[in-house]
């Protein structure tokens, strides 16, 4: 069995003369496994969302639902449901009869329709709570209710609509534990957009990080963490300490005026880069043995770790988190490995990006 | 969205009865009473009607329905201020709006009425002169007598917009306003009234249009006394059987309106 | 805000609310009046009331006010339903502005111009001026103010809630039978008794457009209270307050029941 099920091939979605939403975009889903659509508010996520479930259609593109061409299916004879934002719950129904809206649209016998609704209200622990009224019911109540009324009619894929969003932090941890458990219950494809990148690592099979209509990066949460694309990449997804570069030659790298060690080759001699090195990948020292010398502007303390924040003498910012204290106004070493400094090249697709890390591994594979 | 993607034709065939409402019942009447007024009494195509409507019969007739709206629509507004503002200090204030409201849904005719009796030449207002020791007055048939009894008719119109303006006005701006050092006065002057003024331009819209073109007030109330553009309207059409004069006055309290509604310039609240 | 009210306003609200009340009172109690006239309370009686139920003109005529209230204000309402619903899904804003303009034309535009205009239409249109004539004016008066009372709910619903529907397999007519219509049906209760107290009110309209003897109620009390003072249409007057607390009744309890904010009135 073909393990895709859904498929976009260079699909734009335009409005009138605006700028394109979705830009000529591809991507392929498989059966069973968790994905997240993450990016910035407006960058297109919802829109693929939308256009999976049919409730707008692209411009150009085919979208292919098993292998079929389902561009102008309605949303109504898709094998999709969706769970809602808001959750879109009818305030005229009740929690029963919310679940039961999509079987008895289907007609289905009413004993068959009782089974159905009590097995997926018990799925979502929400069993005994089937003659009340949405309104007496809670955030996350709601939301177990938005998701029973989307799993009772066994789509093969469930889209979630930042659906945690409205719930306060304690509960969204909560929930996303349970959609992760859920979905491993299923095994259907879940498809959850959130712009919040920190959801989207702990949650997901695979990432899709999406800006300006585009997909940056796809991939599973520690291959986006640890080797970033580009810098919109390096920037959403955590904290990162972004500087400009220049690659000398292989495994020589050059910014903030030094020349460093690195695990990068491939490039063109003396091609500017961008300089990524992660928040927690930096170590206090003293200030001869650090790689890098800053002056300690200001220091949070975030409960794990502190958060120290200084300036190199070319006025770089340099984001340190550290389990020691630091005082502000000293000056401080800051050593790092050389595997800690991501190189990315500019303007560089996800195909050479992935082919050049694949180089990386055979040369490491090869080397021991 | 949701009429995505299904057949054209039933896709448009419940937007029928509606759009042919608008042409029939909102468009056709404009344009023919836009027609009408360029036909003379005998049914001939002229611009007489309009020469008319500029001599000083007719620009006196429209000046003074002008002053009786205005005098109308400021001592209702005088009154409904103050009423609405008190109002939205009580404890029940949706029930006392209610009651403001109720009399309004009573028929306008048995209102007119109960004034034909009240201030006939032995009604209660003149017995109650009389208790006074002022004596019997002629009240009905007045001036008077017609602008008190279309503000009593129109004052709920007036009230409800202003109370829901004032009442939507959230109470932490008036201590805001007070911790910042301004008096009653001010705080009413700077804060209160210009935040529901928008209140009070739906109130003035609702009383002046009205106000200009009752008729039956002017006839059982002001005893012909009192000649309003409606008035002269409904004269034209049903006694004279002039349509063309009728059509032309109508033609200018549309003009009338339409500035009224673009000056006042607030969106409009269903009574 | 201070909640406490000086006596000087409460003298001020007693004395609106006295004067509000007072003729309608008046009217009512006058009606009891043994007499026949408006100012000398000579006994009470229900003389009045037993004339006004022999009158088997205005009893005919109470009908044909009944039956035109009614037949306007369901028809009004499924138009006005339609309309309400066209406005909503209209996608541009302009088409939307323009269709919401024309609807508020003839809330707006004064009774009597209405009243003239129709008599043009009927005339022009060759329709005889009687029950065809009133009934279709009624019905026309009114789609607009039912139209102001669904929208704001259809305003109201969130747009996921169609999506949901269609998500979940609904076709468009179950979307509309299932989801919109029950979601609307305070709105659609509201206008359609606006609708019915509009009919119920209308003078002028009706005035212009009525002929060959078919009258209703408002327009035989002119007629009648152009002839002076007659107690019984005090008696039918205490009658119409009575029914019209009772709509207004009716109203608060649909309204209340619907979880409508406040009083209805207020919010469409």
């Amino acid at each position: 069995m073909n393990s895709t099920i859904i498929q976009f091939t260079q699909v734009t979605k335009q409005y009138d003369n605006d700028p394109p939403v979705l830009n000529d975009v591809s991507f392929k889903i498989e059966r069973g496994k968790f994905y997240t659509l993450l990016g910035p508010s407006g960058c297109g996520k919802t829109t693929i969302l939308r256009l999976i479930a049919g409730f707008t259609e692209a411009s150009k593109g085919e979208v292919l639902f098993n292998g079929k061409k389902i561009n102008h299916v309605p949303a109504n004879k898709r094998q999709v449901n969706t769970v809602f934002q808001d959750y879109a719950l009818f305030p005229h129904l009740n929690v029963y009869e919310n679940v039961a809206f999509g079987l008895r649209i289907k007609k289905m016998k009413n004993a068959e329709v009782d089974r159905k609704v009590k097995e997926a209200l018990s799925f979502v622990n929400l069993k005994g709570y089937e003659t009340r009224e949405i309104r007496e019911m809670s955030g996350g109540q709601r939301q177990r209710v938005a998701i029973a009324r989307a799993i009772v009619n066994e789509p093969e894929v469930i889209l979630l609509d930042e659906p945690l969003s409205a719930l306060d932090l304690k509960l969204r941890t909560e929930m996303q534990y349970e959609l992760r458990e859920l979905q491993r219950r299923l095994g259907i494809t879940f498809i959850f957009v959130t712009h919040d990148q920190e959801e989207a690592l702990a949650m997901s099979d695979e990432i899709f990080v999406i800006n300006k209509g585009k997909i940056q990066q796809s991939g599973t949460p520690i291959d986006i963490y640890d080797e970033p694309i580009n810098r919109f990449v390096a920037d959403f997804i955590g904290e990162s300490n972004i500087v400009t570069g220049r690659m000398i030659e292989d495994y020589k790298v050059e910014f903030v005026g030094k020349e460093f060690e690195c695990v990068d080759q491939g490039l063109n001699p003396n091609e500017p880069v961008d300089i990524v090195i992660r928040p927690e990948d930096l170590e206090i020292t003293a200030l001869e043995r650090g790689k890098l010398q800053v002056r300690v502007d200001s220091q949070l303390f975030r409960g794990v770790h502190y958060e120290i924040c200084g300036y190199d003498k070319d006025g770089n910012e340099w984001l340190v988190h550290s389990t020691k204290k630091a005082t502000v106004g000293d000056e401080i070493g800051l050593y790092f490995d050389s595997e800690a400094i991501h190189v990315m090249r500019h303007g560089e697709t996800e195909e050479e990006f992935d082919r050049r890390l694949e180089a990386y591994s055979d040369v490491d594979t090869n080397g021991k | 969205m949701w009429i995505q993607m299904e057949n054209k034709l039933t896709k448009n065939l419940y937007l029928f009865p509606y759009l042919l409402w608008i042409a029939l019942f909102v468009i056709a009447p404009i344009l023919l009473v836009l027609y009408y007024s360029f036909f003379d009494i005998e049914g001939n195509l002229s611009l007489i009607n309009y020469q008319k409507f500029f001599t000083p019969v007719y620009l006196k007739m429209t000046f003074s329905s002008f002053w009786y709206a205005f005098l109308i629509t400021a001592i209702s507004l005088l009154i409904a201020y103050p009423t609405a503002y008190l109002l939205t200090k009580t404890k029940h204030k949706q029930l006392w709006l209610l009651l403001i409201i109720v009399p309004s849904w009573i028929n306008l005719l048995l209102k007119a009425y109960a004034f034909i009796g009240i201030f006939g030449t032995y009604g209660a207002a003149n017995s109650f002169l009389n208790l006074m020791g002022i004596g019997s007055q002629q009240i009905l048939f007045t001036d008077f007598s017609f602008i008190f009894v279309s503000v009593y008719i129109f004052i709920p119109f007036m009230i409800l917009p202003i109370f829901n303006s004032l009442n939507e006005l959230n109470p932490t701006l008036l201590d805001a306003a007070n911790d910042l050092g301004a008096s009653k006065w001010t705080t009413f002057r700077r804060v209160i009234f210009p935040l529901t003024i928008d209140g009070v331009k739906s109130g003035c819209q609702v009383v002046f249009i009205p106000a200009l073109s009752l008729f039956m007030l002017t006839r059982l109330i002001a005893g012909n006394r009192v000649i309003t553009l409606g008035t002269s309207i409904e004269q034209h059409f049903l006694v004279t059987q002039d349509w063309g004069m009728g059509s032309t006055i109508a033609v200018f309290l549309i003009i009338i309106m339409v500035v009224i509604m673009v000056v006042t310039n607030t969106r409009k609240r269903g009574v | 805000m201070d909640k406490k009210m000086t006596p000087l306003s409460k003298l001020f609200l007693l004395v609106i609310f006295f004067i509000l009340y007072a003729p309608i009172f008046f009217l009512v109690i006058f009606s009891f009046n043994s007499g026949e006239t408006m100012y000398d309370f000579k006994g009470f009686s229900l003389e009045w009331y037993r004339e006004l139920f022999q009158d088997t003109r205005l009893l005919i005529i109470v009908l044909n006010t009944v039956v035109v209230a009614l037949l306007s204000a369901l028809i009004s309402t499924i138009i006005g339903v339609l309309g309400a619903l066209a406005i909503h899904q209209a996608k541009k804003r302009q088409t939307k502005n323009t269709l919401l303009s024309l609807n508020n034309i003839l809330i707006v535009s004064p009774d009597v111009i209405i009243g003239a205009s129709f008599l043009i239409l009927f005339t022009m249109a060759g329709i005889k001026l009687g029950f065809y004539s009133v009934l279709l004016s009624h019905i026309a008066f009114s789609i607009p103010i039912v139209v102001l009372m669904v929208l704001p709910k259809l305003m109201e619903m969130s747009p996921t809630l169609i999506d949901a529907a269609r998500d979940l397999g609904a076709s468009r007519w179950n979307v509309l039978t299932k989801v919109i219509i029950p979601f609307i049906i305070p709105g659609i209760f509201a206008g359609f008794f606006m609708a019915l107290t509009y009919s119920f009110d209308d003078f002028a309209v009706t005035f212009f457009v009525t002929g060959n003897g078919f009258s209703t109620l408002s327009v035989e009390i002119y007629s009648l209270a152009r002839r002076g003072i007659s107690l019984n249409i005090n008696a039918l007057s205490a009658l119409l307050f009575l029914f019209t607390m009772l709509l207004v009744v009716i109203y608060y309890f649909i309204t209340q029941r619907n979880k409508v904010n406040g009083m209805g009135v207020r919010k469409h």
